[in-house]
């Protein structure tokens, strides 16, 4: 039943799949060459038999993980099979077809560029441009050295992807919710209520996080100057604020190394 | 600098996969030995070298790792590369090779030209769409900070790309490889691995797939050559409008190009339904003779080696891509197998697929 809820998600219930089933039912009953017919025939509905299978499921997760089944159906060449079948029926009428099928493939399908998460690139690096600048404003000036900032979740899957020597107490594992993981810098720094910065202070400062970047969406209570911390820049809303205790003890802790 | 950089991305990207591809292509039917078919195996050649080199540096060094990786894999592919085409210029002087063309122009017709004019024009929307607009994934997080991670750090796996923190061996994506090889590339033309990823790969392995398929078109059209042209507008459409949930490969293809799992979906397995078509499609190829004097089942017989490149390739996308590559080559050899009442066929497959095995087995010991 599992494989059925996988296979009803793949297919994103929209007709591109239909227009694959009409493409194979078409080749089933008129194509000739036993190789293909082997390849874009038999194959497929193998591979969907045994996909649907209880029994293949249950050691797939055995073996691997159980998220990633879907991919089995990978396997299958949807595309290929689709517009063959549309170049075998249309042979005689080339224009037409090109015509009929884009009209088919494009009020069947869904456009990958509509997609929620594609959007206007701010740079080469396809990273939003407020994480390349707080990075070049905090990254460490020498090979070798590394600095820990915490940064609000809509930055913290970028900050990394530019700079990896700028390590960061919690990262995307802690934010993505079906994983549920629960960290403590996470929670304060998303508490509805506000960021409590005397708390987070108390946490982030034996992990030895020397930056800390607060998001102009949420309320912060405590007064970041009266605690301590220095306000380094403000860049697009976001404030960063290095933190001179921990700076100090980072400095006491290279000396007692070195 | 920028000149630079592009010409560094040139090399790298263009020119070595083409020369590492001329020995596997030497291994092919003369009449399948085009510049398309070439690039094609050297690009299964160059992930295939990757995870040959590659795994072994991974597991056993922990510093530097990367740099040993650069040194190791660049000088391997040079060496490949060189060899190819060596092998292809003293063929070609005994007239042993021809390099055959992919597609006369003066050859084709007017319509035949605007079809594949209009084909052109979707993939360089694709191309322009892949490197102007930005897809996020979460993934991201992960392999492309590993790239960061060996680019800036010079190790490999050995870092929690989320946070930062030391940790042990990540062997379960240690051996999928293509963010080394992304940091790899990055470091041989000087640009940022996530730059790489993101805006470099995409103008890279899209083409590379759409002559994936326009080799399975001309296969299939091969007695309709002027339905190619149709072949590759509707294949490009069904890419772009194939976003019908966001598990379909076509979706990965435009939204996640530069991930394993892409290259998965996209370029390894679809890899092994061409080689397939290519070995079994037509019973006469059996009988031909090929330029070098072998026979068509031996000159047949290099479609298998390309397979065992091909599974060997499918390592730096994912374990799970291994494991599907040879499941559906083993499926397809029984298929055939009773088709053609041939046990050779299982043999050959069974041997191509050995990479595979070892793969699978050093990924159970470590993992």
């Amino acid at each position: 039943m599992e494989s059925f809820v996988i296979l009803k998600l793949y297919t994103g219930l929209k007709p591109l799949f239909l227009l694959f089933a009409a493409a194979w039912l078409y080749l089933l009953f008129t194509e000739k060459n036993k190789t293909r017919r082997l390849l874009f025939v038999t194959a497929p509905i193998l591979i969907i038999a045994l996909f649907l299978f209880p029994l293949s499921r249950k050691y797939f997760v055995a073996l691997l993980d159980g998220t990633i089944y879907y991919r089995v159906l990978w396997t299958i060449p949807y595309g290929v099979i689709v517009v063959y079948a549309a170049c075998r029926l249309f042979e005689k009428h080339r224009r037409i077809g090109l015509l009929v099928m884009t009209a088919l493939i494009v009020l069947c399908g869904s456009l990958v560029y509509k997609s929620p998460y594609i959007s206007k690139a701010e740079n080469a690096y396809h990273i939003p441009e407020t994480a390349v600048k707080i990075c070049e404003l905090i990254g460490p000036e020498e090979d070798g050295d590394f600095v820990k900032v915490v940064v609000p979740e809509e930055l913290v899957y970028f900050i990394r992807q530019y700079d990896a020597r700028i390590r960061m107490p919690y990262g995307r594992d802690m934010i993505e919710s079906q994983w549920g993981y629960y960290h403590e810098v996470h929670q304060i720094m998303e508490n509805a209520d506000g960021i409590e910065l005397e708390k987070l202070l108390e946490v982030l400062r034996p992990q030895y996080c020397r930056y800390i970047v607060l998001s102009p969406a949420k309320k912060v209570i405590g007064d970041p100057e009266k605690l301590g911390l220095i306000c380094l820049a403000e860049i697009d809303g976001y404030r960063i604020y290095s933190d001179p205790v921990t700076e100090k003890a980072l400095a006491e802790l290279e000396e007692a190394y070195y | 600098m920028v000149f630079l950089n592009c010409l560094g991305l040139i090399f790298w990207l263009l020119v070595l996969p083409f020369g590492i591809g001329l020995l596997p292509a030497a291994l092919l039917p003369s009449k399948d030995r085009t510049p398309g078919v070439i690039f094609l195996a050297g690009y299964f050649g160059v992930f295939a070298l990757l995870e040959l080199v590659g795994i072994p540096i991974v597991l056993t060094t922990v510093y530097h790792g990367f740099s040993y990786l650069t040194y190791v894999y660049m000088s391997v592919c040079l060496l490949a590369a060189a060899a190819g085409v060596l092998l292809f210029l003293q063929k070609k002087k005994k007239g042993l090779w021809r390099l055959e063309a992919g597609i006369c122009l003066k050859r084709l017709s007017m319509e035949e030209k605007i079809g594949y004019l209009l084909f052109f024009l979707v993939l360089g929307f694709q191309l322009y769409m892949a490197f102007t607009r930005a897809s996020f994934d979460g993934d991201d997080a992960y392999y492309g900070v590993q790239s960061v991670i060996a680019q800036q750090i010079d190790m490999l796996y050995r870092f929690n790309p989320y946070t930062g923190d030391s940790m042990p061996l990540d062997a379960r994506h240690a051996l999928a490889l293509i963010p080394a090889w992304e940091a790899f590339v990055g470091r041989m033309s000087g640009v940022h691995a996530t730059i790489i990823s993101h805006s470099v790969m995409p103008l890279v392995l899209l083409p590379l797939t759409y002559l994936l398929y326009f080799q399975i078109g001309k296969k299939l059209l091969a007695d309709k050559k002027e339905m190619l042209p149709m072949f590759m507008i509707l294949i490009s459409l069904f890419q772009m409008f194939g976003n019908v949930s966001i598990y379909t490969a076509e979706t990965f293809l435009l939204t996640r190009t530069w991930q394993g799992k892409s290259v998965a979906a996209n370029l390894v397995l679809p890899a092994v339904i061409w080689i397939f078509l290519m070995l079994f499609d037509e019973a006469k190829q059996e009988q031909e003779t090929d330029i070098n004097g072998n026979d068509g089942s031996s000159a047949a017989s290099g479609y298998f080696v390309l397979l065992a490149c091909v599974i060997t390739a499918a390592g730096v996308s994912s374990s799970l891509a291994v494991l599907l590559a040879v499941i559906l080559s083993a499926g397809l050899a029984v298929l055939f197998a009773i088709k053609n009442r041939s046990f050779g066929i299982l043999v050959k497959t069974g041997l191509s697929c050995i990479p595979g095995a070892v793969y699978m087995l050093v990924y159970l010991l470590v993992s």
